[in-house]
């Protein structure tokens, strides 16, 4: 027999918007939709007397200082699919329904927790962790449950007569029918479902539309009811709104380090690390700016993604303040642990990579290099800066090319005209970058100045002397 | 009397001339001379001073040394600041590991481009926060001495001060890792290093002065004789060979 949990969360975003304000003054908060109608309430609202569906000028009377915030349906989804995505970790078949509530499928989970139970309990224990205020309920079908739910009947049984008992002496309001179909329905003198529920389908079929034979056909379970269960998504992403606008980017780092202690708990679950985060910051005026942090290595600690994204966010002007942060991975890759000596005297503080990493995040991925040796003719090009630490063509099993050791160690990038006498000691070493451009040719020396500085002179097809280098 | 000169040698009262103990642990710096003078070599971690003009063999010197410091530990090579592109032959040829080998060049000050509608106070604030290449160079420093992954750092500082030099002591202690500033002649300013080097050109190689050496006396001033190991960067005798003049 099938078995299913629906959750119901009565005020997921105006919870969710709470949580990431712990420390704000408490005041009584309602979230608006389009037709001023209020949408959700806090605690503090509740409190006041203030009722859902109720309209605005009537809130406004009963609390005067009542918070009016709007209702964002594509925001509640995001929340939706975040807590979806947490009890994943607890329980396979999760299907969304929103704007508000999650389809549990229980009879899969029954046989891996021994019973219902314990699985409430983890399913529970972990409810209470994210804070959310929810309601709960089993049923023998999805839409059965999810009338339950609604009626906060919190029933978690598979006794199937205690649950079909219920179902019968539920109203008619907690259920899918539309508002005219029920007026309809209390005129004919049918207040439960139970009443409804012993009306044959043929007779309900001569006086109603196809809709209600559908539904009631699902809540019994006669037609089949397919669920889109929920896949993991492959990546990371969370959007977290700010309570007020931040301008410094200093002060940001405390917002980013909640999106980052979440990254590293499904990081962590996952058994996973990541090399690259995309942090996108929201303006009000200006398009959102994003920022990539990367780490060479490979890191899952809030802590050290931490510390990139500070030595990043340091030097960041901020062209007007934030309200919202987004933090984005889209590829998680195993994680690797570095194998050390056992009887290494000197133990690093961190990899050669993580050191890569903290220099690129502070101070540019151009400003860090590394260097190596092309097969070129021209001394300017034969020594060329490349991603640093990257292994070159000798360890691909490639020879490198052969070095020159009698050359300088500082190349001019601009070769500077000789203005002083020098010694010549050496020379001359022609250099033609195109064997058929002659006037490109240039002549090698190596002279000595007053001082003693060693300089590598060349003079061009036209008898021009210019300095390109100094031996240090 | 002796068992006297025992008692107080043994409270550390009396002070021998000739135990000359090194306070730091030397390595070899390839020149003999060199480590004669030195008493063992160039020191295996901390701040090494150099004070020469550019190109007269500064590095040179170093090369063998950066070279074993490299092999040993197989660990980085930072050049942090250089004054110009370094030159990969020039370091491959001298059997460094190029890809053990780190640059890292802080970007010259970016001309501030102002967007509309910033205030200028947050704007100075900004400017205030925002760090000079130099002072990128002296971070960058710091962070790779302390990360105990770098064998040694070479940076070219434009100017130092004392608190600097000692925190990347520090560090350089702290990550056991070595450090050469090299420091213009005319900055005389003395530096809580472990061993300070003026250097000045010779026909034959460096005329090298140990300005300050951690434990020991000042000495006379010595050369280095580079003419085995770069004979195409030391001036023969004059008479061998006649010089040609150019410029």
């Amino acid at each position: 027999m099938a078995l299913f949990l629906y959750l119901h969360f009565p005020a997921l975003q105006l919870d969710h918007l709470q949580q990431s304000a712990e420390n704000s003054p408490q005041l009584p908060i309602a979230l608006v939709d389009q037709q001023h109608q209020l949408m959700q309430l806090n605690q503090l609202a509740l409190n006041a007397g203030l009722k859902l569906q109720m309209g605005l000028a009537s809130a406004a009377a009963l609390c005067p200082d009542l918070q009016l915030l709007p209702y964002r349906p594509a925001q509640q989804l995001k929340v939706l699919n975040n807590v979806a995505q947490q009890l994943y970790q607890l329980s396979s078949d999760i299907a969304l329904d929103p704007p508000a509530g999650l389809f549990l499928r229980l009879d899969g989970m029954l046989q891996l927790y021994r019973g219902l139970r314990p699985y409430w309990q983890q399913l529970s224990a972990k409810l209470n962790k994210l804070n959310y205020r929810y309601l709960y309920s089993c049923g023998a079908t999805p839409y059965a449950a999810k009338c339950l739910a609604k009626q906060q009947a919190a029933l978690i049984s598979s006794d199937t007569k205690q649950l079909s008992a219920a179902l019968h002496a539920s109203p008619l309001h907690a259920t899918e029918l539309a508002e005219p179909l029920q007026q309809q329905m209390a005129r004919l003198g049918i207040d439960t479902l139970g009443q409804l529920l012993a009306i044959a389908p043929g007779e309900l079929a001569r006086r109603f539309d196809s809709q209600l034979l559908s539904y009631l056909g699902r809540l019994r379970g006669d037609y089949y009811h397919a669920l889109d269960y929920l896949q993991p998504e492959p990546g990371f992403s969370r959007y977290l709104e700010l309570l007020y606008d931040i301008s410094d980017s200093t002060v940001l780092v405390r917002p980013l380090e909640k999106l980052l202690q979440q990254l590293e708990q499904q990081l962590g679950r996952a058994n996973c690390q990541c090399h690259q985060l995309l942090l996108t910051l929201f303006f009000r005026d200006n398009p959102p700016l994003q920022l990539c942090i990367g780490s060479a290595q490979g890191e899952y600690k809030a802590a050290a993604w931490l510390e990139l994204c500070q030595l990043q966010l340091q030097n960041l002007p901020l062209p007007e303040p934030v309200y919202g942060l987004q933090l984005d991975v889209n590829r998680f890759a195993g994680q690797q642990r570095p194998t050390e000596g056992l009887f290494q005297q000197q133990h690093a503080r961190m990899s050669a990579l993580q050191l890569l990493s903290i220099l690129q995040a502070r101070l540019g991925s151009a400003a860090v290099s590394g260097l190596t040796i092309q097969n070129q003719h021209l001394p300017e090009q034969a020594s060329q800066r490349s991603l640093p630490l990257v292994k070159g063509d000798s360890a691909k099993g490639q020879a490198a090319p052969a070095a020159f050791a009698l050359r300088p160690a500082f190349l001019l990038s601009n070769p500077q005209p000789l203005t002083e006498p020098v010694t010549i000691s050496q020379g001359p070493e022609r250099i033609c970058a195109d064997g058929w451009q002659l006037a490109a040719q240039r002549d090698y020396y190596i002279g000595r100045n007053r001082q003693g500085q060693w300089l590598w002179l060349y003079r061009n097809a036209r008898q021009q002397w210019f300095v390109h280098g100094w031996f240090s | 009397m002796s068992a006297l000169l025992d008692q107080l040698a043994r409270r550390q009262l009396v002070w021998h001339g000739d135990s000359q103990q090194l306070a730091y642990q030397a390595v070899s710096s390839g020149y003999p001379e060199l480590d004669q003078q030195l008493a063992g070599g160039l020191p295996l971690t901390g701040l090494i001073d150099m004070q020469s003009e550019a190109g007269i063999g500064e590095l040179r010197l170093l090369l063998p040394y950066l070279l074993q410091q490299q092999q040993q530990s197989q660990r980085l090579l930072v050049f942090i600041a250089p004054p110009a592109e370094l030159s990969a032959d020039m370091l491959a040829g001298a059997g460094l590991d190029l890809s053990q080998l780190l640059i890292v060049t802080p970007a010259p000050e970016r001309s501030a481009s102002k967007p509309a509608g910033y205030n200028t106070k947050a704007t100075q604030r900004r400017a205030a926060k925002k760090l000079t290449p130099k002072q990128e160079a002296l971070w960058a420093a710091e962070q790779c001495l302390q990360s105990g992954c770098c064998a040694c750092v070479l940076l070219w500082p434009a100017a130092i001060s004392l608190a600097q030099a000692r925190r990347l002591q520090l560090a350089a202690e702290q990550g056991a890792a070595s450090m050469v500033l090299f420091r213009n002649l005319s900055q005389t300013l003395s530096l809580p290093v472990n061993l300070s080097l003026s250097l000045q050109a010779d026909r034959h190689g460096l005329q090298i002065t140990v300005l300050k050496r951690k434990g020991s006396w000042p000495a006379a001033p010595f050369l280095v004789d580079m003419q085995r190991r770069w004979p195409a960067l030391c001036l023969a005798d004059a008479a061998a060979e006649p010089m040609r003049q150019a410029g």
